[in-house]
């Protein structure tokens, strides 16, 4: 019964989406249809929301005639992992990023409705076209509805490791709603590509849904490093993972394209480009799709080698040549008049930021492909590995950070040497300071170093855009609390936004610095009752015991960490032996302070000899890149809340025209500004 | 129509199509051996328990099947079995060798007298065959011909199927 509803409702799903696709794009020529198209939209949706909770209460109802339920469901499975498994495992994952892009393309319908209405045919057209083929994927290669005829009583839960954390509740709707927002801005993007114009009123969609799906993978990216940091037990969080890779290129190129639009908005120049960059962070969510589900690339991420690897890299193909196509045919007409752009202005910087991230994201699309091409080609295995990573990274990294301070100090276009001073000089005390601070912390890395100080540059500069209009309105005779509101919430919250982004980022970075190049490492083997020393802190083990857990086997180590003769805490790392893996597996403990962590892992265990191998590290500052990722989270969400219509009179003419409107020439006229 | 972008764009997009469409099929997981296809290299080990010296050369002309496991290893459990099953079915054609490494000798007696055992089982102190067979995890399994080639190697637990499978192979290469 359950099965058969599933594939109906998928079935339908499917003719929702591929005769929704046809009626949009008929649309363009006949306007009545938009209307149907749009109600095609939200059929598709509500069908495909359907289908999930068919799922989920076939999951949580352990109703094993479903072939999904078969593969992933155990009644033994506390509640939470049994909802979890829903995007474990191959079939189920598709069907969720079904649900995703049914919520998406639902929500982006209905709030474009009544609007924009000569492009709405061709953008609800390509994401219906999209839908139709991820339905065609659920319903053929990965059906999860098949019917198990002789169903059996329990099952075998999903895979270990995904048990291992909360945080895999969390990391992959994140991921999936990051990857599959792509698709609604590359839907606007071909619809003005389809169309020949992107014009003003059209930037905003197109950039707010690029937004929303860019604060997803923000997020998710973190959250996985986070996850592996906790569960892995080799101390880092990040790998250049063929799959970790498959999430940070369309983030690097939807970062790109953030930027160039604003430089579409202000000086109506670079569309094609900007419309490029839209296209390609979809395309390369498709191949990152490729590469976790094709069984190509081995990963802690990929699932086993499926049969819908072909399906996808044909889509793949297709979707590729399609987007070539469009853009080599409708760039030209699309483009406004050549704008000069000015080498030492706002938008200079802005082009400079463009092509750097373009740099970023070939230089890792090439490592991470590299191997595949070299396999093909010469029948000889080889990896790219972390070395060739760091060594390209860390440079463009610098120098995107540099840029963070330069650009937003830059006034939009020409500048007199008098402004350039003023606005370039004053930070550079910050920078040294945060430069002496860390060197007086210990830092001696060159690179550390230098982030550091374009990170006191650019923090200094970020602060100044950020407080310059508060401070300006308290001299006016506002209050502090009214002129933060007023400039900040009210008026000034897409500059807001920006700068608190900018300042978790930098943030961010000067983390990832300090906290891969001033780590401190310690290894030993310890019998009961012996102690070994790693910074301030003793280590003490107090004794190993094995306990059986229901999927594993858990030999546990006990720990305790003392400063001075004081204990402070007592930590847990773990070796886990699952049945269904080779190797047990380390899980580490984290002690989690601002300075720094101190992280535990086992390298060896044996609880009958009272023996242990303890790997201590003290990773310095790791914590503030999951703060400083909330606050991230925060500020696009500040970018993100929709103006009110009576406040909004200004920021909607900054939003509107490219052209300086009576209103916008009226603003106060500051050195700097987030455009 | 750009002619500009749509060259650049078809120089990016075709050849990485291409690329990703061979590599469909590959198994990431596997590390190929460069073993396979080259003589087994011959060693010498005791035989946990008696001591009894077992050489790989003594065995020339019979088809030998290596498996490299440890006690630790949980995954071993289920494949000793299998492996055990067959090794009976098979013992007048193949040979069956245990390489035990990193690995306590009183554990290993105490495993296989719970578990049974239907082929010697050697002990590789510090692993030096191992690393000679570039033995990456444990189980790992090398299957080599009558001739001494190595033929094959698997990792992982074998089921019965594909260890039959494999065995085929080493059979009726010389035949």
């Amino acid at each position: 019964m359950t099965p058969l509803l599933g594939r109906t409702l998928i079935l339908l799903s499917l003719l929702a989406a591929s005769s929704g696709a046809v009626v949009a794009f008929a649309a363009a020529s006949r306007p009545r249809l938009l209307e149907w198209a749009r109600r095609f939209a939200f059929g598709y949706a509500a069908l495909i929301i359907a289908a999930n909770v068919v799922m989920v209460a076939a999951l949580v109802g352990h109703d094993f005639s479903v072939s999904y339920v078969a593969r992933v469901g155990s009644r033994s499975t506390p509640l939470w992992v049994t909802i979890v498994s829903l995007w474990s495992s191959l079939e189920g994952s598709i069907l969720f990023w079904g649900m995703v892009l049914g919520l998406f393309i639902g929500g982006a319908t209905f709030a474009t409705r009544r609007r924009h209405e000569e492009y709405m045919p061709y953008a609800i057209g390509t994401w219906l076209a999209v839908a139709a083929f991820f339905s065609f994927l659920i319903a053929g290669p990965a059906q999860p509805f098949n019917t198990v005829v002789n169903p059996p009583a329990d099952g075998p839960g999903p895979n270990p490791l995904l048990q291992n954390h909360i945080l895999m509740a969390v990391h992959p709707p994140f991921l999936y709603f990051g990857f599959v927002g792509m698709t609604i801005p590359f839907g606007f993007a071909s619809a003005a590509l389809m169309l020949r114009r992107l014009g003003d009123d059209f930037l905003q969609p197109l950039r707010t849904s690029l937004l929303v799906a860019w604060t997803f993978l923000s997020v998710a990216i973190v959250l996985g490093g986070w996850w592996a940091y906790e569960v892995l037990g080799w101390g880092g969080y990040w790998a250049w993972d063929p799959v970790e890779n498959a999430s940070f290129l369309p983030w690097l190129v939807a970062t790109a394209a953030l930027h160039s639009a604003i430089v579409v908005e202000r000086k109506g120049t670079l569309k094609g480009w900007t419309l490029t960059l839209v296209m390609s962070s979809f395309l390369l969510v498709i191949l990152g799709t490729f590469m976790t589900r094709s069984g190509v690339f081995n990963s802690v991420h990929s699932f086993t080698q499926s049969e819908i690897g072909p399906t996808i890299l044909g889509f793949l193909a297709v979707a590729l040549l399609w987007s070539v196509a469009l853009l080599a045919g409708n760039m030209d007409r699309i483009e406004g008049e050549a704008v000069r752009i000015e080498g030492a202005s706002r938008e200079g910087m802005f082009l400079i930021n463009n092509l750097l991230f373009v740099l970023f994201t070939l230089t890792v699309l090439i490592g991470t492909v590299f191997p595949l091409l070299v396999e093909a080609v010469q029948d000889r295995q080889i990896s790219v590995g972390r070395p060739y990573f760091d060594k390209m990274a860390v440079p463009i990294g610098a120098a995107l950070l540099f840029l963070m301070g330069i650009g937003p100090a830059l006034p939009w276009g020409r500048a007199t040497r008098q402004q350039v001073e003023r606005a370039l000089l004053p930070p550079l005390l910050t920078a040294g300071a945060v430069l002496v601070l860390g060197a007086l912390l210990g830092a001696t890395n060159p690179w550390t170093l230098l982030t550091l100080f374009f990170g006191g540059y650019a923090i200094h500069v970020t602060m100044r855009e950020m407080l310059l209009p508060v401070a300006k309105r308290v001299r006016g005779g506002d209050s502090p609390g009214r002129a933060f509101v007023e400039a900040q919430l009210v008026r000034g919250r897409r500059r807001f936004g920006s700068y608190i982004v900018h300042g978790s980022v930098i943030l961010i970075m000067a983390a990832i610095a300090v906290s891969s190049t001033m780590k401190v490492s310690a290894e030993q083997q310890l019998r009961q009752g012996e102690t070994m020393a790693i910074g301030d802190y003793t280590l003490r083990f107090f004794g190993a015991e094995t306990r059986q857990e229901p999927h594993r086997l858990a030999t546990i180590a006990h720990i305790g960490v003392y400063r001075g003769e004081k204990l402070i805490r007592n930590m847990q790392p773990r070796m886990n032996q699952y049945l269904t893996q080779r190797e047990p597996i380390g899980t580490p403990d984290v002690y989690t302070r601002f300075r720094g962590d101190l992280y535990l892992s086992v390298m060896n265990i044996d609880p009958r000899a009272q023996t242990v191998g303890l790997h201590a590290i003290i990773n310095p500052m790791v914590g503030w890149i999951w703060i400083a990722t909330g606050t991230l989270a925060l500020g696009a969400i500040v970018l993100l809340i929709p103006r009110r219509k009576s406040a909004a009179g200004e920021s909607v003419a900054l939003e509107a025209s490219s052209h300086p409107s009576p209103r916008t020439r009226s603003r106060e006229p500051l050195p700097g500004d987030a455009g | 129509m750009n002619r500009k972008v749509l060259l650049i764009g078809l120089a990016v997009v075709v050849p990485m199509i291409a690329v990703l469409a061979l590599s469909l099929g590959r198994d990431p997981y596997s590390v190929r051996s460069p073993l396979v296809g080259r003589p087994a290299i011959g060693f010498t080990l005791q035989e946990v328990g008696t001591g009894t010296p077992l050489a790989l050369a003594d065995l020339e002309g019979k088809p030998v099947v290596i498996n490299f496991w440890a006690t630790w290893c949980v995954p071993c459990y289920a494949e000793h079995e299998v492996l055990t099953r067959v090794a009976r079915m098979t013992q007048s054609q193949v040979q069956f060798i245990g390489v035990v490494y990193d690995d306590d000798p009183r554990k290993i007696l105490q495993f296989l007298s719970e578990r049974g055992s239907a082929y010697p089982t050697v002990v590789d102190q510090g692993g030096k065959v191992a690393i000679a067979y570039g033995v990456y995890g444990v189980p790992e399994t090398f299957f080599v011909d009558r001739r001494g080639t190595i033929v094959a190697k698997h990792e992982g637990a074998l089921d019965e199927a594909s260890l039959i499978n494999y065995i085929g192979t080493i059979l009726g290469d010389a035949r």
